[in-house]
């Protein structure tokens, strides 16, 4: 086997974030290759690399024996590789994206982009782009030699819709914006093989889907992978990963720390503490021995859960249109506990807080909040009754100073006065803030950041405090800050619910924790008994 | 209502009597097709009066100075709109949306107050007379350029080039990964819209006897939005109704014609409110066949294919 893409030393910093950080890669021809690692590790970026989205600041990624896809002459088959007899390597990294598509490098892409107004069939006529001859004078006038060619490229398209699972008799004359979350993704896949590709991008195909959905798109892989295609699948579900790809490369922080076969990369420490944290290896190791026992303790986490909980959530079901992103959840949080809900990316979690909070409106169930139903409560009543929420991603106003900020917290509460001295209190319990009280927030550090925002909720006066990953895209060291701050106004008496990412770190503060995976509860039980559940890695890494 | 009745019961004289007002339908009718090309690339572009305005006064010049058959000298103005078309282009084309349409705006300004107002040759603020123009003649061009450029341009969509502006207007992105070169597209749209706007200008001076530099300013940019907007951008003959809708509409509603602006305006609310994809969307023209009727008839269809 021979390379078909190679990767050396390529590199992108943000400002001072290095997305990508002297990554080197090669995919063989022929393969599925797997490319992986936590939010914000970088995966996305370095497509964006390779496709000619972003410049690397430096590094080469050549295509080895490159052909640009012949112009239609009525044959389906791949334009021939210069192949074995090597023409030579063409450097990617300068090109724009319709330069590297014309290499035969077609992608899709992580956030739908499909051209929402044209029918499912216009789609893929459209990413046949580079196969059509230009015609545009002789189709002025239309004559039946074009005719001809204009019936067999249509055809070709319905083959392809046909090929990735949208029968074309249903599905070709819809728009494509009318279509189901999962159609839409397979459209995307039709639209990019019509470039017929030497090699192609899958940028989480199987994002927001069902299993059973997720089992048709690993069908789908296998099957053009067959058919000669070499695959870059990048995604967050480890089984679909694990299980189609031949080889993987895990990113973490922008670095390359492991490559090679899904066996291997599964068992390695360095990725399991990627994606668990860095509790995770001493737990790892500690795993072999007492499987059996620790999954005796978790198999009654019902007897833990509250009886009069001050959070109550039955059967909450919560749609995006047509995707579920929540599939009938109950979970309870009783006064003076801190409960996690942990799960990989695309779970659900962060949906379940935002409908609690009476940003979403679920789609059915219950959810009770003391007296208090949070279904139809508007969100400004459930923020006064104490149920406060600390979004993802902080979202607190960079151009504001940390003071501003604070006073803007304190906005719904009736009484100036308490609201001045809680903010002067605040400001000397986290001397981070008080420091910088009239600092812009945009220039604090992401962990400052991060503790300003959980501030800002505390003087709302929570009960129930919601935390949305609160550890988000923080360096290991700040993380442990936050996770201190969170242990401090625990014990100062606030219920939390936290949702993460970084699974162990969670169940180390909390007292219960639910894994949650594509919109239902998988497991439950207390931190400790989780945090040595093999089950719980397993939903991480698909062991 | 007198309108219609003589426009069925004496077409002859109905031409006769209106034939300015059909004149100025087509040349109307051309400029929509001007900003179709631009809005079916995705383009927010509002630099054609300004394209107008350079065909108009090339051929003029042309003719005072340099004189040679008509058609030469508007072909010619029509070809020099498109290439400062795609000098303008060059800058102009990075930018999007609002923000493309405030640069193109200023070019119509910049044009009009820098350089027209402001050479010689153009008659500065005075204008320029026009001997050669022919008001009853010049209409014949007209209403034979029409049919043919609506024509030209529908097939046009039809293209491989078509098909990228199509793309390129959805998801500029996804269309650059299915190998699309959106800036060379989008250039290639930007110079087909100037040159079909110049030899509008051009037709338009046939039929004056003077070219005025007011004509020419942002208002009639936003008069020939106004077309594209109200008839429909999803295909060519959604501006070509717009234009001749709103054109016409003074003379059908004559006893308003004191609030042209006013009824324009409101007219264009009501469109935008409810019928935001003009009077031809999707589907063919919406005033024979309302929403509720749409509604019904896919109801219709899904409960036949059950």
């Amino acid at each position: 086997m021979s390379a078909l893409l190679q990767l050396t030393n390529v590199n992108r910093s943000f400002g001072g974030v290095h997305a990508v950080d002297d990554v080197s890669l090669e995919i063989e021809q022929g393969t599925i290759f797997g490319l992986i690692g936590p939010n914000g590790a970088g995966k996305t970026t370095l497509v964006n690399l390779v496709t000619g989205y972003m410049r690397p600041q430096s590094g080469s990624i050549k295509l080895l024996s490159p052909a640009a896809p012949a112009p239609e002459k009525g044959s389906n088959s791949p334009p021939p590789l210069a192949g074995e007899g090597r023409v030579g390597a063409v450097e990617l990294a300068r090109r724009p994206p319709h330069a590297v598509a014309g290499m035969g490098i077609a992608r899709t892409f992580q956030t739908l982009r499909l051209y929402r107004n044209l029918t499912a069939i216009e789609n893929v006529l459209a990413g046949m782009h580079l196969r059509r001859r230009d015609d545009t004078l002789q189709q002025l006038i239309p004559i039946p030699a074009l005719l001809k060619e204009d019936r067999r490229r249509l055809q070709h398209a319905r083959e392809l819709l046909e090929r990735v699972g949208l029968p074309p008799e249903t599905f070709g004359e819809r728009r494509a914006a009318t279509l189901s979350y999962g159609d839409q993704r397979r459209l995307e896949v039709a639209r990019a093989l019509a470039l017929n590709p030497h090699l192609l991008i899958l940028d989480e195909p199987a994002a927001g889907m069902n299993p059973a959905e997720k089992d048709r798109v690993r069908a789908l892989i296998q099957q053009l992978n067959q058919d000669g295609l070499t695959v870059l699948l990048i995604d967050h579900d480890m089984r679909l990963v694990m299980g189609v790809c031949r080889h993987i490369a895990v990113l973490n922080f922008g670095r390359k720390i492991a490559d090679g076969p899904p066996a291997t990369v599964s068992q390695d420490p360095a990725v399991i503490t990627a994606y668990l944290g860095s509790q995770a290896q001493k737990t790892a190791a500690h795993v072999p021995g007492s499987e059996e026992m620790d999954i005796a303790t978790t198999s009654t986490p019902v007897s833990a859960e509250p009886t009069s909980p001050l959070l109550d959530v039955r059967d909450l079901q919560v749609s995006y249109g047509a995707i579920q992103a929540v599939r009938g959840i109950s979970f309870g949080v009783a006064k003076g506990e801190i409960v996690a809900l942990i799960g990989a990316n695309g779970a659900g979690k962060s949906t379940i807080l935002n409908s609690l909070s009476g940003v979403l409106r679920p789609h059915s169930g219950v959810a009770r909040f003391g007296d208090l139903d949070l279904t139809t409560a508007p969100p400004d009543q459930i923020v006064r009754q104490g149920l406060v929420q600390v979004p993802e991603g902080r979202e607190i106003l960079a151009r504001l100073t940390v003071r501003e900020n604070l006073e803007l917290g304190a906005w719904a509460r009736r009484n100036g006065h308490s609201a001045h001295r809680d903010i002067e209190g605040l400001m000397k319990q986290f001397p981070i803030l008080g420091q910088r009280r009239d600092l812009p927030a945009g220039q604090l550090s992401g962990g400052e950041q991060q503790i300003l925002a959980i501030a800002r909720g505390l003087l709302a006066q929570p009960k129930l405090l919601l935390l949305d990953e609160p550890s988000l895209g923080l360096a290991p060291q700040m993380v442990d800050t936050v996770f201190d701050v969170i242990k401090k106004i625990h014990n100062d008496g606030v219920t939390i619910l936290l949702v993460e990412q970084n699974a162990l770190r969670a169940l180390e503060i909390a007292d219960r924790a639910y894994v949650v995976e594509t919109g239902r509860i998988l497991l439950s039980g207390t931190g400790a008994a989780l945090r040595r559940n093999p089950e719980v890695q397993k939903a991480y890494l698909g062991g | 209502m007198d309108f219609f009745v003589q426009l069925f019961t004496d077409p002859v004289g109905f031409y006769n009597q209106h034939e300015l007002l059909i004149a100025q339908i087509g040349i109307n009718a051309i400029l929509a097709i001007s900003i179709f090309v631009t809005f079916y690339s995705g383009q927010l572009t509002l630099a054609n009066a300004g394209f107008m305005a350079i065909g108009a006064y090339t051929t003029v010049i042309l003719s005072l100075y340099l004189p040679m058959p008509l058609p030469v000298d508007m072909l010619i103005g029509a070809l020099l709109a498109g290439a400062i078309g795609f000098l303008v282009g060059l800058p102009v084309l990075r930018l999007r949306g609002v923000f493309l349409a405030i640069a193109t705006i200023g070019f119509v300004e910049a044009l009009r107050l820098g350089v027209i107002l402001n050479v010689p040759i153009t008659g500065e603020g005075q204008g320029l007379k026009n001997p050669s123009a022919d008001p009853l003649g010049g209409i014949v061009p007209i209403l034979i350029s029409v049919p043919i450029l609506t024509y030209l341009v529908w097939r046009l969509t039809h293209t491989r080039l078509g098909q990228a502006w199509a793309a390129i207007r959805e998801d500029e992105l996804a269309a650059s990964s299915n190998g699309i070169n959106v800036p060379v597209y989008k250039m290639v749209a930007f110079i087909i819209s100037a040159v079909v706007a110049g030899y509008a200008g051009a037709l338009e001076t046939h039929i004056n006897f003077f070219v005025d530099p007011t004509e020419y300013s942002v208002t009639r940019t936003i008069q020939i939005l106004t077309f594209a907007v109200v008839g429909g951008t999803t295909n060519v003959i959604g501006p070509v109704v717009g234009a001749v809708f709103l054109t016409a509409l003074p003379e059908i509603v004559r006893q308003f014609a004191a609030y042209r602006d006013v009824v324009n305006g409101v007219i264009l609310i009501l469109v935008i409110v409810f019928r935001p994809q003009g009077i031809v969307g999707r589907g063919g023209l919406a005033i024979i066949a309302p929403r509720w009727w749409t509604r019904w008839r896919t109801r219709e269809r899904a409960a036949a294919a059950h």
